[in-house]
């Protein structure tokens, strides 16, 4: 299935029209529209805000803690609606791919664009926030689109892991919601990794040792506070090489995600 | 003569088969369960069935066979949509396939946005289809609603619409299912009239049970009948073979 080169432009074409579309259908009849892609997440790191920090008093001894948690919950979310959105594009699509040849990889790729898009808008609220509460600029803020690409190539590597099985098997999407609730709390977003590790350091090594973990702490350390708990910190003492974990996980996600999809997508046509 | 004009397409020995589930081994617990019980799950259905031929640029071909002969899946797999299982498809130029006319219409776009989406989605970029446009449009003779969602057309102007993209559309072979004209009378006429002006000009492959659009656009036929050809020859022999055959 070699995809002759004089083509690839034309995909880029179809990319384009296909995120243009699920953009503009998001907010589709809503009065706010595209506001909402800015008020959802804002809204939930608001529950979450009066719950965690304001009631329960969690995480205040962390500096500028509110951009602290707010930052977890987007890169959360963007994780969250990108697998969400890619795992389903196929089905979603199903009436293309019955009907139409092109490159299947373009409707999960397009399908998780929309969460990129959404994310970019949110780093800028969390930017003005950073700002507002004080937190100086510094040069590490550059490193953050480079881990938010990080956590992109991760979601895109089981979008179409999952995405491809998806197709035969629906019931991946149900098992996929449950794995994400577990996943939520495996992942130190709504309490600080610090609490664990005063308790027990092997699992807050080992929550370390997550990806999206990874991301998120290094977002943190890098846009908010370097009071932040990282995995290049914390993990791997004794063993260098446990330190690369998380980006090992992220590659070989990638590559398994994608050959899988590419040798399942001849028959997506007929199994869909 | 005909003879003469390259080949476009070249079928050779195509084999397709389908595994049809027995019981409805739909979802993981129905899988694991069969595999456990060593039960395959599925039959195997030959719907194509070592199938060759050649078609020739300019050759208006009609494929015709009953309900459940194969033919949609060969245009299928003409369009690249199924592979093959084996043997082999060769294409020389471009294929635009219109399996079922507006793939990928969405009721919310503009007319316009729609025939962008559609051009994209087979194949042709924004530059290619800016040059169609203008085309589509006077085909579809839709040129004051363009700006409007699509959902408020009526269903008419809709299929005008997706029928006209799929005639002005710029590719060297055009595979149809079923649609030759649609429309209100009027329109249909300017269909007609239409594939009687390309005949002979454009290569165009069409799936269809009306036996009197093949003998008047056609200049060759194909019968299909349990994943074989059957016939292959004169529209008029085709023909008279299907109803011989059918009644």
């Amino acid at each position: 299935m070699a995809i002759p080169n004089f083509l690839y432009k034309n995909n880029r074409v179809l990319l384009k029209e296909l995120t243009k579309t699920d953009f503009k259908l998001r907010y589709q009849g809503s009065v706010l529209g595209y506001l909402w892609a800015l008020l959802r997440p804002l809204m939930m790191f608001a529950i979450l805000y009066i719950v965690f920090a304001k009631l329960l008093r969690i995480g205040g001894d962390i500096p500028h803690y509110p951009v602290y948690l707010l930052v977890g919950t987007t890169f959360w979310s963007f994780f969250s609606e990108c697998t969400n959105q890619g795992i389903q594009a196929m089905v979603t699509r199903g009436d293309l791919i019955r009907k139409i040849c092109f490159p299947k990889y373009i409707v999960v790729v397009s399908a998780t664009l929309t969460a990129v898009i959404n994310v970019l808008i949110n780093l800028v609220v969390i930017v003005i926030f950073a700002l507002i509460d004080g937190v100086t600029p510094s040069w590490t803020w550059l490193l953050v689109p480079l881990l938010m690409f990080e956590l992109y190539i991760f979601s895109l590597g089981i979008a179409f892991l999952l995405g491809a099985i998806n197709v035969k098997y629906r019931d991946i999407t149900s098992i996929w919601d449950v794995l994400m609730q577990a996943l939520f709390y495996a992942v130190p977003i709504i309490y600080p990794i610090s609490m664990v590790a005063s308790t027990n350091i092997t699992a807050a090594k080992i929550i370390l040792l997550n990806p999206i973990s990874q991301v998120i702490q290094d977002i943190r350390y890098s846009l908010v506070t370097k009071e932040t708990i990282t995995t290049w910190h914390f993990v791997g003492e004794e063993n260098f090489i446990w330190k690369f974990i998380p980006i090992i996980i992220v590659i070989v996600m990638l590559v398994w995600g994608s050959w899988y999809f590419r040798k399942k997508s001849k028959k997506f046509a007929e199994e869909i | 003569m005909k003879e003469e004009a390259p080949v476009v397409i070249s079928v050779k020995n195509l084999h397709k088969s389908f595994k049809l589930p027995t019981e409805r081994a739909w979802g993981l617990k129905q899988a694991i369960f069969n595999r456990l019980k060593g039960i395959k799950g599925y039959t195997e259905q030959k719907v194509l069935d070592n199938i060759s031929f050649d078609i020739h640029q300019n050759e208006f071909v009609g494929i015709v066979g009953r309900n459940g002969s194969g033919k949609s899946t060969l245009l299928k797999t003409l369009a690249k949509i199924y592979f093959p299982e084996k043997g082999s498809v060769d294409i020389n130029g471009t294929l635009v396939p219109f399996i079922e006319l507006g793939v990928g219409f969405n009721p919310e776009l503009s007319g316009r946005e729609n025939v962008y989406l559609n051009g994209a989605l087979l194949g042709f970029s924004n530059k290619e289809m800016d040059t169609m446009y203008d085309e589509i449009v006077d085909f579809a003779e839709l040129r004051p609603f363009m700006d409007q969602k699509l959902k408020n057309f009526s269903s008419g102007m809709q299929v005008r619409l997706a029928f006209s993209i799929a005639i002005r559309a710029r590719g060297d072979i055009l595979l149809l299912d079923e649609v030759l004209a649609v429309g209100d009378a009027e329109f249909q006429k300017k269909c007609t009239d239409y594939f009687a002006a390309i005949k002979g000009k454009q290569t165009v492959i069409l799936v269809t049970h009306d036996m009197g659009n093949v003998e008047r656009y056609c200049n060759r036929a194909i019968l299909i009948e349990e994943g074989k050809v059957k016939l292959d020859g004169k529209p008029k022999e085709v023909t008279e073979a299907y109803k011989k055959l059918w009644g």
